[in-house]
């Protein structure tokens, strides 16, 4: 209570103008009230998950079977089997490619949404929940509906190819190694476009009306407006939304863990499927904690790269 | 002049009714799995055998019936209402508490908190997954209601505060001090002038917050592998896996699903959308 002039967080001026205001009483009142208010959330926190947290960080290093309550001390062999096993990097293979088109694809089809609805007064609204719905919907229930849509014998797409004349293109497109792992991946982009949209119209709102107006009138095709004026105009939500689906994209999990499980024969395997496999399957916790944490760390970076390239062009816009 | 003008318009307008065209078929092709599902629970149980997925070849609901007795959906239902409703509830009072705190309550140590609630946002689920079950089954907190909805408001609290966190945060500091010098104590402060100013905002978090709880997969499918609580979206799993070939009862069951998502998005899409926008953040 004696050090008066605040705490050093990191908006000191404005924790410190706060604190000096106020006589000491209502500091008290303020720090004893604070204090309640916020330990239900940090009971919640901590036992849900900081204590999960550090109890993952201890599991790297013991080789954990879920029964023995004293696993052996085993260093950095985790790590290291994890190095040599080729099913990690086959499915760090098939996690790159998702990243790359699970992130590229709602990116390309949510702007394309986003520019084409941009404008429209009419009709927009059920525009726009046709387009956001699928993204709110539970990620099983889009596997149930996508997997007939694949369906060898009357699944529509293959009835729609053999429509136009493409029936020899048909297959199982979720048996067929060759095929599943893009097959789940048009699901997801299907899924997730929505969102990406709904964020891009928002931010096409803010784009300068004047200046669009002003290029038309200097002879700038839709094309050139687009690359020089609505992109720069809504980079930093466009680095925002590669943050969020390029770090998702590290975790995926349900919709492939719903339609093929990781098969078939591994062709769909991603890391977190193989985590989960691992851990709950064979019953090699630690094994499957190290993946798991292993994704984390991996994702991070980009997320902390992103987020700052992002809050740099955000700062320039407001600078100028 | 005034011909120029007309065609400029008239060429305005044919490429407006174009993009309709197309925003009309792009709508159609998003919506059409959604359309299908519909079609498939409402066939009779023949039609679907011959036909599995032409669109409204008959109609009758007995899928659906199939789908919420013999298929346990209805029981399903009941649970997913148990724990997507009380996690909800924590999510929003836990949230609004802290956030008001970390906004406008300051005290030594604050800082260090709130960064370790927001570390939850940077930390995907899936990092800490696996010791949480080992904790649970240790806790007694395997297959049952409160376990696994203290787990489902953990994994929502870190944004909830975030977002609160905010709302607090704009509210101008005049009305916090009139109100002292009224004599109001600070919790009157908190409950009395604060909170009915953020309702909208904790509102938006609520049906956000029930939505992904409704929607969770990977919380139930680990921590309840009893079948006693078992919510629909794992439910529906399980149905997939043993009885897939069930076309009928299987699209009803999907229905029944994504029926309450629906709805709740359709009339509260506003809130729907600003949720998700501002959970955008959490990236």
């Amino acid at each position: 209570m004696s050090g008066a002039v605040g705490p050093s967080t990191v908006a000191p001026k404005r924790a410190a103008r706060v604190v000096s205001h106020a006589p000491r009483s209502t500091r008290r009142a303020q720090t004893r009230l604070g204090l309640l208010l916020v330990l239900p959330l940090m009971v919640v926190v901590v036992v849900f998950f900081v204590i999960p947290l550090v109890n993952a960080i201890y599991y790297l290093f013991v080789d954990f079977n879920g029964i023995n309550p004293n696993p052996p001390f085993i260093g950095l062999q985790n790590f290291v089997e994890l190095a040599t096993d080729p099913a990690v990097w086959d499915a760090a293979v098939n996690n790159a490619i998702w990243i790359v088109f699970g992130t590229v694809g709602p990116l390309a089809l949510g702007l394309a949404f986003a520019l084409l609805v941009w404008g429209v007064r009419r009709g927009s609204v059920f525009y726009k929940l046709a387009f956001f719905v699928p993204f709110v919907l539970p990620q099983v229930a889009i596997g149930v509906v996508w997997g007939w849509i694949y369906d060898p014998t009357s699944g529509w797409l293959n009835k729609g190819l053999e429509l136009i004349g493409l029936g020899r293109v048909t297959t199982g497109w979720l048996g067929n190694p060759d095929t599943a792992l893009y097959a789940v991946l048009a699901t997801a982009i299907w899924s997730v476009s929505g969102f990406v949209f709904v964020i891009f119209l928002s931010a096409l709102r803010n784009v300068d009306a004047d200046i669009m107006d002003a290029a038309r009138l200097d002879g700038a095709n839709p094309w050139q407006r687009l690359v020089h004026i609505i992109v720069p105009q809504i980079m930093p939500v466009f680095l925002m939304v590669t943050t969020i689906t390029l770090v998702g994209g590290f975790s995926v999990f349900d919709i492939i863990f719903i339609m093929t499980g990781g098969g078939p024969a591994g062709a769909t395997e991603v890391l977190g499927t193989y985590a989960y496999s691992s851990a709950f399957q064979l019953n090699r916790i630690s094994y499957g904690t190290t993946l798991a944490l292993i994704i984390t760390v991996i994702s991070i970076p980009f997320a902390i790269w992103l987020n700052r390239l992002q809050r740099r062009l955000s700062l320039q816009g407001t600078g100028a | 002049m005034s011909g120029g003008r007309g065609t400029a318009l008239a060429r305005k307008r044919a490429l407006l009714g174009g993009k309709h065209l197309l925003l009309l078929v792009l709508a159609a092709f998003m919506l059409f799995p959604l359309v299908l599902t519909v079609s498939t629970a409402l066939k009779t149980d023949r039609d679907v055998r011959l036909n599995p997925f032409g669109l409204f070849s008959s109609f009758s609901t007995e899928n659906i019936v199939t789908a919420w007795t013999v298929g346990s959906f209805g029981d399903y239902v009941l649970n997913s209402f148990l724990l997507s409703v009380p996690s909800t509830l924590l999510v929003v009072v836990l949230s609004t508490m802290g956030g008001y705190t970390f906004a406008r309550l300051p005290f030594r140590g604050r800082t260090f908190l709130f960064y370790l609630v927001l570390l939850g946002l940077l930390v995907p689920f899936f990092a800490y997954m696996i010791p949480l079950y080992f904790q649970l089954r240790s806790m007694g907190m395997l297959d049952s209601l409160v376990g696994t909805n203290l787990v489902l408001a953990s994994t929502g609290v870190s944004f909830g505060t975030f977002f609160m966190r905010a709302f607090f945060s704009d509210l101008p500091n005049e009305l916090e001090e009139a109100a002292r010098i009224d004599g109001a104590t600070e919790w009157q402060i908190f409950s009395r002038v604060m909170l009915p100013l953020v309702t909208s905002g904790a509102g938006a978090l609520a049906v956000f917050t029930f939505l992904q709880n409704w929607n969770n997969f990977l919380v139930p499918l680990l921590y309840i592998p009893g079948g006693e609580y078992r919510p629909l979206t794992t439910g529906l799993y399980l149905f997939l896996g043993g009885r897939s070939l069930d076309l009928g009862p299987l699209a009803a069951g999907t229905l029944i699903t994504i029926l309450p998502v629906l709805v709740l998005f359709v009339v509260m899409q506003r809130q729907v959308t600003q949720g998700f926008l501002s959970g955008a953040v959490k990236g």
